[in-house]
């Protein structure tokens, strides 16, 4: 045992790194892998990632070493409850990710006309825009090096290595929107990946700013004894000032109404899996960082401006629930869905009470879950459909792909939180951490922001019952579109039967989360 | 007066001087040679880089003296700083000399393309023993020796030497970079006059100035000599409003010279600066603020001109006026660690321009070549090992992973200024970051486009460069079929320039990289990959 606990980690850490250089390398060098070597090799990297998540969780080793010695930033390793579920989350991505089939981009020439596409069948040779087999290699290097850099912000206890695990994962996601995502246009698909590497970037940025600030107040990077520290080494006007950067900066990430703009246009832009990854990894380690950026270490700071984040929450997901009623891009609904749902979780984060945290983390499981399985479905259709527009006539998938159909109500109903599904138990606890707010917050603001996210939820239902009217519902039976099957229907079952564990016993990941949320909610009083 | 030579400490400076006078008069004994001149810069070039060893390997706070005075003040030390960038400088000259190999061992008197190879090589190898002292100076007199010595000479190189076809912005560029050398020796010697009124000594003595701010007639002069020495040193390291020389002398220049002005030079700027913070440190803020105002002027400003550049050395150029912005940016903070930081920002920095401009030289030598934004198309379909190297490059310029180094940098000369609590300059610098990430950007997707494609903004009419010159028709037909592996399909290219296309693919299939070049590219790749896995010793 104590042989698979020493290696765990560095397995965990190291094998995407080390498999997506080598596919890097291959592709450039001599003759390129072939699509199905590239796509085997990655993908048995990604379950000995899961695997070794899962090790990594269970025994919880870790790893300490010195890495830039003049900063005193070390590569600091390791697993609390905290962590652990966006860990095991990863890990179910990447093999999700790496799994799911690859949809050549769609451009121009090939959108707007239905039913001409047949997406297990070989590219049709037209054009120059279809990519040659070669690419294939970058393409699962970069999704590995994306699991990578997640894997690492959630694993390190330095700030420092937090950021540059943070940043680690813009570069190949922007290869991935802007040389496998689909547009009309290829300025369209670099504007979207442009996009979202500023945004990102400028976010990070502001992070680093609050980063440094913290550093220099503490003396050190380590974020345990930041959270330790509470925050009692810095004079509440400053903690009020760097929790506001750093709440900036992550809040563009995860992201909080106003700063979301970019997120519908990257979705819609993306390859499945890099959607996949976006929203159910990437946008996590924004929430993620506000709770060990910003809850543990600036609890007071938090408390002064949670009516603000909250107020802003609550106004993405009236915002969001009101875009998806008229959104007319089902992968662009989506994805303001997920800005809804995220909304929750920020709301969740604002309470700043042991509830509040516990469901700030079990929303972000369950986002990661539902989205993942929406994104690899809608991936499908918008391929089979040779776009994602709901203004044109489809085939009804009750119809003609029952299979889809179950999935898509599933999902939807997921997404409105039903209780049962994994959805139900992150909003409702959101909503009640509101309602009661944790200590420092002003009650009566937050019961009315519970109460106007309440609403919200209404929205999500109306929204839903619209995809399922658009997509799902009526008889109409052409063009005709191929049921999932094979690899993808494994997937789409593996995440429909994942969120129905956690809609129906959520005892587990509150276990694994109570002892991390409770000791963050415990220091509460060491800053006063 | 008596003065303690210790010349054991000198070598870093003196094998490039030596090798500089041997250069000259083995000319006069063997008039026909010319490699023998090249072997011998490059013996000077690394004997001077092994003598930076004893240096480097001493503790911080140590430093070897050199010319000692009586009382213990030494107008030459050598810190493991100084070692540091005297290192870098030499490195950097050293790959230079690589890159120019060729031309200037077939320069020569009968040749009727260029100055003779003594020539350029005497005036190469004067001028980094002048970037070599710079750092090491301790007095006023050393430092402004060490920094004509590193420039003028550069000015007969940017001028001297001729292309095939002599471009003729070469002389302007030399015209401009000689008027701005002598404007900025002109305000050095001011500042330095006034500083050595102020001071009473010549030497660049902490405790002097610190004595001199003390007294507040002598504290106004000592700020205003601060304020004079810092703009001459401004104009070298190109930081705004002194940087308008840059985009012309680096446009019109040789691009192994550019590559020179763009590293090697970059290290007596930092160098002087340096030296001249170390001794201003216990005295007054304003000079401090000043130079937080020309830092964050100079990255925004550089940053918001290279979004536009179509040419890439243009482009180049301005990042260098935007990361000379980031190296002054430490040195803003009274922080001890600011002069380590941004000695080691350099070091990152001058690694990865030389590397971008290593493979943008391969490029641009290529048959069809050449140094636009359009030449870059697809690059990483042509020559993938030339682009994942540039890519790493940009991105360390970039300050994003994977290239950690450069992120690293970038939180390196951050923290003093944070520690120091001065955010609005942190907040510029932030936000530079990614205007800065927009610009390399731009070009890394040129990089990885896919041929045939067209974004858009690649095919403006490319601003004349020299190194376009050649083949500036040529390049637009080139990206659309240059995947070597196929066959150049007739219908991509365009009907204007198909003959010329067509031409130039086939060279381009049979050219095969100088492996020079190829050895340059790994090392200098290899530097930067293992800086970002254990950032050891940089900071």
């Amino acid at each position: 045992m104590s042989v698979i606990d020493a290696l765990a980690l560095p397995v965990l850490v190291l094998t995407p790194l080390l498999v997506g250089v080598w596919l890097l390398v291959a592709d450039r060098v001599g003759t390129p892998p072939r699509p199905g070597t590239s796509r085997s090799l990655a993908v048995a990297a990604a379950v000995l990632v899961a695997a070794s998540a899962v090790v990594v969780v269970w025994r919880r080793p870790e790893i300490d070493l010195l890495w830039i010695e003049s900063l005193g930033v070390r590569l600091d390793l390791g697993v609390d409850g905290l962590s652990a579920p966006f860990l095991l989350l990863t890990g179910l991505m990447a093999v999700v990710a790496t799994l799911v089939p690859y949809h050549h981009p769609l451009s121009d020439a090939r959108l707007g006309e239905p039913g001409r596409h047949e997406p297990t069948v070989a590219l049709p040779v037209v054009g120059t825009d279809v990519p040659r087999p070669r690419a294939l290699a970058t393409y699962y290097a970069c999704l590995l090096v994306v699991v990578a850099g997640s894997l690492l912000t959630f694993l390190t206890r330095d700030a420092v290595v937090f950021f540059v695990a943070f940043e680690l994962v813009l570069i190949p996601m922007w290869v991935l929107v802007a040389r496998h995502g689909d547009a009309t246009s290829a300025a369209d698909r670099d504007g979207a990946a442009l996009r979202f590497l500023l945004f990102t970037a400028t976010g990070s940025m502001l992070m680093l700013v609050g980063i440094l600030a913290l550093w220099g107040a503490t003396g050190t990077t380590d974020l345990s004894r930041w959270a330790e520290l509470a925050g009692s080494s810095l004079a509440s006007g400053t903690q009020v000032v760097v929790a506001v950067i750093l709440l900036i900066g992550l809040g563009i990430k995860v992201p909080v109404w106003p700063l979301h703009t970019w997120l519908p246009w990257v979705h819609a832009t993306a390859p499945t899996a890099g959607s996949v990854l976006l929203a159910a990894v990437l946008l996590k380690m924004g929430a993620y960082g506000m709770i060990r950026l910003v809850a543990a270490p600036l609890p007071e700071g938090l408390a002064t401006v949670a009516p603000v984040l909250a107020g802003l929450a609550v106004t993405g997901i009236l915002w969001a629930g009101l875009a998806c009623l008229v959104e007319q891009d089902l992968k662009r609904l989506i994805a303001w869905a997920s800005i809804g749902h995220l909304g929750f979780v920020v709301l969740a984060i604002a309470a700043g009470s042991e509830t509040g945290l516990q469901a700030a983390i079990y929303g972000n499981m369950a986002h990661g879950l539902i989205s993942a399985l929406l994104f690899v479905l809608v991936g499908n259709l918008k391929h089979q459909w040779g776009g994602a527009d709901l203004g044109s006539p489809r085939a009804a998938l009750r119809e003609v792909s029952p299979r889809l159909g179950f999935v898509l109500v599933l999902g939807m109903a997921a997404a409105m939180g039903l209780p049962g599904l994994a959805g139900f138990w992150g909003e409702w606890g959101a909503l009640y951490a509101a309602w009661e707010p944790g200590p420092g917050r002003t009650l009566w603001w937050f019961r009315g922001f519970a109460i106007a996210a309440a609403l919200g939820a209404v929205l999500a239902a109306a929204y839903a019952v619209r995809v399922l009217r658009e997509v799902w519902a009526g008889d109409r039976r052409s063009p005709a579109i191929r049921d999932t099957r094979g690899v993808e229907l494994g997937l789409l079952s593996l995440l429909g039967v994942g969120i129905l564990a956690l809609g129906v016993y959520p005892g587990p990941l509150l276990d694994l989360t109570a002892p991390a949320t409770e000791a963050i909610i415990a220091t509460l009083g060491v800053g006063r | 007066m008596t003065l303690e030579l210790n010349v054991s400490a000198l070598w870093p400076v003196l094998a490039p001087a030596l090798a500089a006078l041997t250069v000259l008069v083995l000319d006069v004994v063997l008039p026909r040679a010319r490699t023998a001149h090249l072997w011998l810069a490059a013996a000077g070039l690394v004997g001077g880089g092994v003598a930076t060893v004893p240096a480097l390997t001493q503790g911080t706070g140590d430093s070897t003296g050199a010319f000692c005075l009586p009382s213990g003040h030494c107008l030459y030390a050598a810190s493991s700083l100084t070692g540091g960038l005297q290192l870098l400088a030499l490195g950097s000259a050293l790959v230079v000399l690589v890159l120019t190999w060729s031309d200037w061992g077939r320069a020569g008197p009968g040749d009727r393309t260029s100055a003779p190879t003594t020539v350029l090589v005497a005036l190469f190898l004067a001028a980094t023993a002048g970037v070599a002292a710079v750092p090491a100076a301790r007095d006023l007199g050393t430092l402004l020796v060490g920094l004509e010595l590193a420039t003028l000479p550069v000015v007969g190189l940017v001028a001297l030497e001729r292309r095939e076809r002599r471009h003729a912005g070469a002389v302007a560029g030399a015209v401009a970079l000689l008027t701005t050398s002598l404007v900025s020796f002109a305000l050095l010697a001011l500042g330095a006059a006034l500083w050595v009124a102020a001071t009473g000594s010549a030497l660049l003595d902490p405790a002097a100035a610190a004595a001199a701010a003390a007294v507040p007639e002598q504290g106004a002069l000592l700020l205003l000599a601060a304020v004079l020495v810092l703009a001459g040193l401004g104009f070298k390291l190109s930081t705004v409003p002194f940087h308008a020389w840059t985009p012309l002398t680096y446009g019109t220049a040789p691009l192994p010279v550019t590559t020179y002005l763009a590293g090697t030079s970059k290290v007596a700027a930092l160098g002087g600066m340096i030296v001249l913070v170390q001794t201003l440190a216990g005295t007054s803020g304003f000079a401090l603020l000043a130079v937080a105002v020309l830092a964050a002027l100079t990255m925004t400003l550089g940053n918001a001109m290279a979004l536009r550049q179509v040419d890439l050395v243009h482009l180049l150029a301005w990042s260098a006026v935007a990361q000379a912005g980031w190296l002054m940016l430490p040195l803003a903070s009274l922080s001890s660690r600011a002069v380590q930081a941004a000695g080691g920002y350099l070091a990152v920095y001058v690694v990865a321009t030389v590397l971008a401009f290593v493979v943008v030289i391969a490029v641009a030598r290529r048959p069809g070549g050449g140094a636009t934004l359009a030449d870059h198309r697809a690059l990483a379909r042509r020559q993938p090992l030339a682009a994942a190297a540039l890519g790493l490059a940009l991105l360390t310029l970039a300050g994003l992973p994977p290239a950690i180094v450069g992120l690293v940098a970038k939180v390196v000369v951050l923290r003093p200024v944070a520690a120091d609590g001065t955010w609005w300059l942190i907040i510029v610098a932030t936000l530079n970051i990614a205007l800065g990430i927009a610009v390399y950007v731009r070009w890394l997707s040129a990089l990885i486009a896919r041929s045939g494609e067209d974004t858009g903004w690649e095919r403006e009419v490319p601003v004349a460069s020299p190194a376009a010159e050649e083949d500036a028709e040529a390049t637009t037909a080139l990206p659309t079929s240059a995947d070597a592996t196929e066959p150049a399909p007739d219908d991509t290219a365009q009907a204007t320039s198909a003959e010329v296309g067509a031409t130039a693919v086939a060279g381009q299939s049979a050219y095969a990289m100088p492996w020079t070049h190829r050895v340059l590219i790994l090392a200098l790749s290899a530097l930067l990959v293992a800086g970002s896995i254990a950032p050891v010793g940089i900071f």
